[in-house]
């Protein structure tokens, strides 16, 4: 009876645990709701106290469009360079805030808000499209108000976004990673069109190879120069049409990017080169502010070149210079550069003021209690403390009384003061307004954490018994899910995730070597025939094993350098491999031939043993047709130029879907064989199945992290050889899954989800498709383990099966419910949408598709498969 | 001036271990007074010429332990000379019986002695010869001393620092930098750790296998020798912190782990600990037991 209600107790306690996330979910991604409607302006005679200096704007992001790839020695940008130089170009660093993804990016570069990070999300989940612009005041939407066109070519989501805001449109699909140019041809055809008409007054186009070379290969890749070299091409252009053309005289062309990029080409974090995108204001007429600049230039520090600025003021700059209302949410400043544009002080002045009341509006919502008003005495202005509300009201109070001043006669000498005390005042408020935190849901945090500490609790009385009966190793679990919990509220061993496993295994590898090094197994493996160099290997593996253990840990603690603060030191893959080419491509073929080793030596067939050679043959060939299209610095030229020649575009995605299908049909095929009469060796249905996902989790992963398969070879032989009891076990696999994770080069940071193979044999984007194979291309190394796990438990009894789930549901439980704990307490603490919220994802990763989906399904599958099938 | 007394042919201890019949027993501090008194000397003047000189360790990591080795050497061997009993003597079975040390002894009262007594550098019946010899005179008692410390500065020097090196490598140290930094390390650890080791049981296989078991009862050598690598180990935890401070440098927290693990286990060893075991047993219901 007690055992059977322990079952039931981690039954409902996996249940429960879906719902947990939801609450607490929904609690921490709090829909923020804008203002409706368009701005207008407040009274009519404003409307030509400021005329509106440019008719038409030319709107050209280039996705991750770091500000170094303009403004280095190293840019392939030369043209726009020289606009720079003659000051026909006013360049700006516009600061990105996290999330660095596409879609957010846009929400502020259109409406000047700051979006929540519920768009980290929906940006990955395309299809959404609760996330629309339509309802919320852009300048997009202003410019359609005025009755004005607008066009778009590029990246689809602008479509998505404002749907039914275009007058023509051909929108690219940003997900297809792998392609650097069709997606910019595509753009690039209807721009001369588009140029010699004059019917809209946004142009927009939205470039996305930029980004996809950086994801694929990265900054420094080759096609990184090329790429900058078409893009200002188009510059070029566009620029001298804008000289050229009469209809485009009165015309503004804006060149940014969305966001940056990190070191390794991935974005979607805070790092600098994330959030330093470039931005460029041309027009011929800026020659005529007389600001010419230097460039190419060097940075003041990391990637900040000449001024930076936020990218809220886009929007806010755009509304003063084409004559709108400043966009209800904008947090945006004008950008004080082009206000020289106005000749007059009093039109400059006008504008800073309506952008001043439209941001003092947002104050007022925001901190109600405050009443901005200028007669208000109770605030003390002397003392100068942090940016905070009562700053604002200071600086706004201050502002009153120069205009209040200057209100009888128009002293011009008033105005660079009235001037500067506006900027001050905008300052602040945006800073505030930036830094306000959004409304958690309080009540939704807490519910999650109960029903997740409900989870805990219906998950612990199995967990304690095992453990109290266990010593050592119970100890340790339990020592390692308290400092896990007690990490997650320290953002530094949230970023550095990877330290805390490797360090725990280290001492683990140690357990294991006190343990088996007093009883070392005398390991027999007579039955199987073995030659004797394969004794003498096991015999090694059965003495030294733990030594082994540790030494190649080492070398996979080395394979790839992630977190934050060591991510730019050498490792494996990104240092030693790319450079030693002989090397690198023995240890791939190597990782080939295992595999296929012990797919074939399943069964003595010959039809079996023929399948498992092509099917192998095939996903070399095709890693090796995607390391010549993704990364050909991997490749000497000699190979990779007729292999791109004979595998293009259409024709890999057909290779790839004959591979994946079979790898999938070498299981049934498997089954088959081992029915005919040539008798079969050591059948083993779930072996040959963890051989054929080996062989699939190998094509999804990247190339340099093929040769970690041979090391999880070893380190399964080495576990195989010790006597380990189900917790010894459980522990093992649960270290090794988050371990191998981090080796593969993942980390809490969301841009470095790898996205390289996530399109591997997809023709039209799916989101499901698209999903699991990004899951399965990140959790490669945990999926494997979970596989290898099965075989090495495959004799376990089933009390000893209970145990592992009930093991590994409670570190599931106790792990999710000190992240949300530790966001929940946190949530007002700098680093929470860039360190925590990340992690919470990453948690919800874990909690959802690995443990409820691989670790529990591969359980349940495994214990439905027959048994005695499996057992010869 | 710290010879241990006459031994006794029979043990009070002598009782036999069934699970590992060749094992020493655990050493415990020389019984004479000033012993007594350096042993706690000993710790508490490492502790405070660490903490003093850990400015100038900040500073420069690689000259300041550089400096450091051969007084940590010298003040260590000199701290193993006047506190423990040299490899080849019996001083345990003469050793007031410790609170705590009740099961662990293993039979060592089993040997004869044997007419050719040059080999000193094993325990047991050689040894106890010896010692009854030396217990004649001080000079030779000293001399009984001298060989010991030798031998343990040597095979620390050759054969512990290389070891430890290797295993602060396997346990994350940088492996293509920091090489001077590691050696020194594991240089200063090996002091910590193995010289006790070395000086109290000489190259006596069974001891060592124990050591590299894990296996060896509690006393202040070994206590001290796991407490530096325990410390050690512990000591990597500051390192990813963001605080960006000087002294979260590579070596400097894993050397201050291992000096404070070393007193830490030094002292534990030799009182609550005294010979206890960490235990291992094989099956499903392994159970943390401590004899």
């Amino acid at each position: 009876m007690a055992i059977l209600s322990g079952s039931w107790a981690i039954i409902i306690a996996n249940v429960l645990t879906p719902l947990a996330v939801l609450v607490f979910s929904s609690g921490f991604f709090p829909y923020k709701p804008l203002i409706p409607g368009l701005a207008t302006f407040e009274n009519d005679s404003n409307i030509t106290a400021v005329p509106k200096a440019f008719d038409k704007v030319i709107f050209m992001v280039v996705d991750a469009l770091r500000s170094d790839f303009v403004y280095s020695n190293n840019s392939g940008f030369l043209f726009t360079q020289s606009l720079i130089r003659s000051g026909a170009a006013l360049p700006f660093t516009a600061h990105a805030s996290s999330p660095t993804v596409t879609m957010p990016r846009l929400k502020a570069i259109t409406t000047g808000s700051i979006p929540s990070f519920l768009d980290v999300i929906l940006n990955i989940a395309e299809s959404d499209t609760s996330s629309t612009l339509a309802y919320q005041d852009t300048w997009l939407a202003q410019l359609k108000a005025r009755g004005e066109h607008l066009v778009m070519y590029g990246d689809d989501t602008w479509l998505k976004l404002f749907p039914g805001m275009f007058e023509r449109a051909d929108g690219t699909t940003s997900f297809f990673v792998s392609d650097f140019s069709e997606v910019d041809n595509n753009v690039t055809r209807h721009v001369p069109n588009e140029l010699l008409r004059d019917d809209w007054s946004a142009l927009i186009m939205h470039y996305l190879g930029l980004d996809h070379i950086g994801h694929k290969a990265g900054p420094q890749s080759p096609y990184m120069v090329t790429k900058q070299n078409e893009m200002d091409s188009i510059v070029n252009n566009i620029y001298t049409s804008m000289e050229q053309e009469e209809h485009l005289q009165s015309t503004l062309f804006v060149l940014c990017g969305d966001h940056g990029m990190n070191d390794a080409g991935n974005h979607g974090g805070s790092s600098v080169g994330e959030t330093s995108p470039a931005l460029l204001f041309i027009s011929p007429r800026f020659q005529a502010l007389k600001t010419p600049r230097q460039s190419p230039t060097d940075s003041h520090g990391d990637f900040q070149y000449y001024r930076t600025v936020e990218q809220t003021d886009i929007t806010a700059t755009l509304a003063g210079l084409l004559g709108f209302p400043m966009p209800l949410n904008s947090l945006g400043v004008f950008i004080p550069e082009l206000l020289d544009i106005w000749k007059l002080s009093s039109q400059r002045i006008h504008l800073l003021l309506s952008n001043s009341r439209q941001l003092l509006r947002k104050l007022k919502e925001t901190f109600p209690n405050h009443s901005f008003e200028p007669h208000s005495n109770s605030i003390n202005c002397e003392t100068e403390s942090s940016p905070d509300v009562y700053m604002a009201e200071c600086a706004w109070v201050q502002v009153n009384h120069l205009l209040f001043n200057s209100g009888g006669d128009d002293q011009d000498d008033i105005y660079p003061e009235l001037e500067f005390a506006l900027f001050r005042f905008l300052k602040i408020a945006q800073k505030i307004m930036s830094s306000a935190a959004s409304d958690y849901n309080l009540r939704d945090l807490l519910l999650g954490l109960v029903i997740t500490f409900f989870v805990v609790l219906l998950s612990f009385p199995a967990t304690y018994t095992l453990l109290s009966k266990s010593g050592h190793a119970g100890t340790f679990f339990a020592l390692s899910i308290l400092s896990y919990g007690g990490m997650m509220f320290a953002s530094s061993y949230v970023e550095e995730e990877q330290q805390f496993w490797n360090w725990a295994f280290t001492a683990w590898a140690f357990y294991l070597h006190v343990k088996t090094s007093i009883h070392p197994r005398c390991y027999t493996f007579s039955q199987h025939g073995l030659r004797n160099c394969h004794r003498l290997y096991v015999l090694v593996l059965s003495r030294y094993g733990a030594v082994m253990l540790l030494l190649s840990h080492r070398v996979l603690r080395r394979w790839n350098q992630t977190g934050q603060k060591f991510a730019a030191n050498p490792d494996i893959a990104r240092t030693l491999l790319p450079s030693h080419q002989l090397i690198f491509w023995s240890f791939v073929a190597l990782t080939y031939v295992d595999t296929c080793k012990h797919l074939s030596n399943r069964c003595l067939s010959r039809l079996w043993q023929l399948s498992c050679v092509t099917v192998t043959a095939g996903a070399f060939l095709l890693k090796l047709s995607y390391v010549a299209s993704d990364s050909p610095e991997l490749l000497p030229e000699t190979i990779f130029v007729p292999l791109r020649k004979v595998l293009d575009g259409g024709s890999l995605i057909i290779f790839t879907r004959l591979v994946f299908g079979g790898i999938f049909f070498l299981v049934p095929l498997s089954i088959y064989t081992s029915k005919t009469p040539q008798r079969p060796l050591a059948m083993g249905g779930n072996t040959v199945f963890h051989d054929a996902l080996t062989l699939f989790l190998i094509t999804q992963s990247r190339a340099t992290n093929i040769p970690i398969f041979l090391i999880f070879r070893l380190h399964a032989d080495i576990l195989a050889s010790m006597t380990l009891t189900a917790l010894e076990l459980a522990i093992t696999t649960l270290l090794v899954q988050y371990m191998t994770f981090f080796a593969f080069g993942g980390s809490n940071s969301i841009s470095s989800v790898d996205l390289s193979n996530a399109y591997n044999g997809i023709g039209n984007y799916s989101v499901v498709l698209v999903g699991i194979l990004t899951f399965v291309s990140n959790w490669a190394g945990p999926i494997w383990w979970v596989s290898a796990a099965q075989v090495l438990r495959f004799e376990q009894a089933q009390h000893e099966r209970k145990a592992h789930i009930a093991i590994v549901t409670f570190h599931m439980a106790a792990t999710l419910m000190s992240v949300m704990a530790a966001c929940t307490i946190l949530r007002a603490h700098l680093f929470i949408w860039t360190v925590f919220s990340p992690k919470y994802l990453y948690a919800l990763a874990w909690t959802i598709v690995n443990h409820l989906t691989v670790n529990l399904l591969g359980e349940v599958l495994c214990t439905l498969l027959p048994r005695g099938q499996l057992k010869q | 001036m710290a010879s241990p007394p006459p031994s006794p042919l029979t043990s009070p201890l002598a009782t036999s271990a069934p699970d590992l019949p060749k094992s020493a027993p655990p050493v415990p501090i020389l019984p004479s007074q000033l012993a007594r008194i350096y042993s706690f000397l000993h710790p508490a003047a490492l502790l405070s010429v660490y903490a003093a000189r850990f400015p100038a360790l900040v500073a420069d990591p690689v000259s300041e332990m550089a400096q450091q080795l051969p007084i940590l050497a010298v003040a260590h061997v000199v701290y193993a000379m006047i506190c423990l009993p040299p490899a080849g003597s019996d001083v345990s079975l003469s050793a007031p019986t410790s609170p705590a040390a009740t099961a662990s002894g293993s039979a060592t009262a089993t040997g004869t002695a044997t007419p050719t007594g040059n080999v000193i550098l094993r325990p047991g019946k050689v040894g106890r010869r010896r010692t009854r010899d030396s217990a004649a005179g001080g000079a030779s008692a000293w001399g009984a001393k001298v060989a010991p410390a030798l031998l343990s500065l040597t095979l620390t020097t050759l054969l512990a620092t290389p070891t430890l090196a290797i295993l602060l490598i396997l346990f994350g140290a940088p492996f293509t930098t920091h090489h001077v930094q590691t050696l020194l390390c594991a240089a200063h650890m090996a002091i910590l750790s193995s010289t006790g080791l070395i000086y109290v049981h000489g190259v006596d296989g069974p001891v060592w296998k124990e050591v590299w078991g894990c296996k060896r009862p509690g006393d202040a050598v070994w206590g001290g020798a796991l407490g530096t690598a325990v410390g050690a180990w512990l000591g990597a935890v500051p390192i990813p912190l963001d605080w960006d401070r000087p002294w979260q440098a590579y070596p400097i927290t894993l050397l201050t782990g291992a000096y404070l693990g070393f007193v830490g286990g030094t002292m534990l060893g030799r009182s609550v600990l005294f010979g206890k075991r960490v235990r291992f047993d094989e099956g499903e219901e392994s159970r943390n037991k401590v004899d």
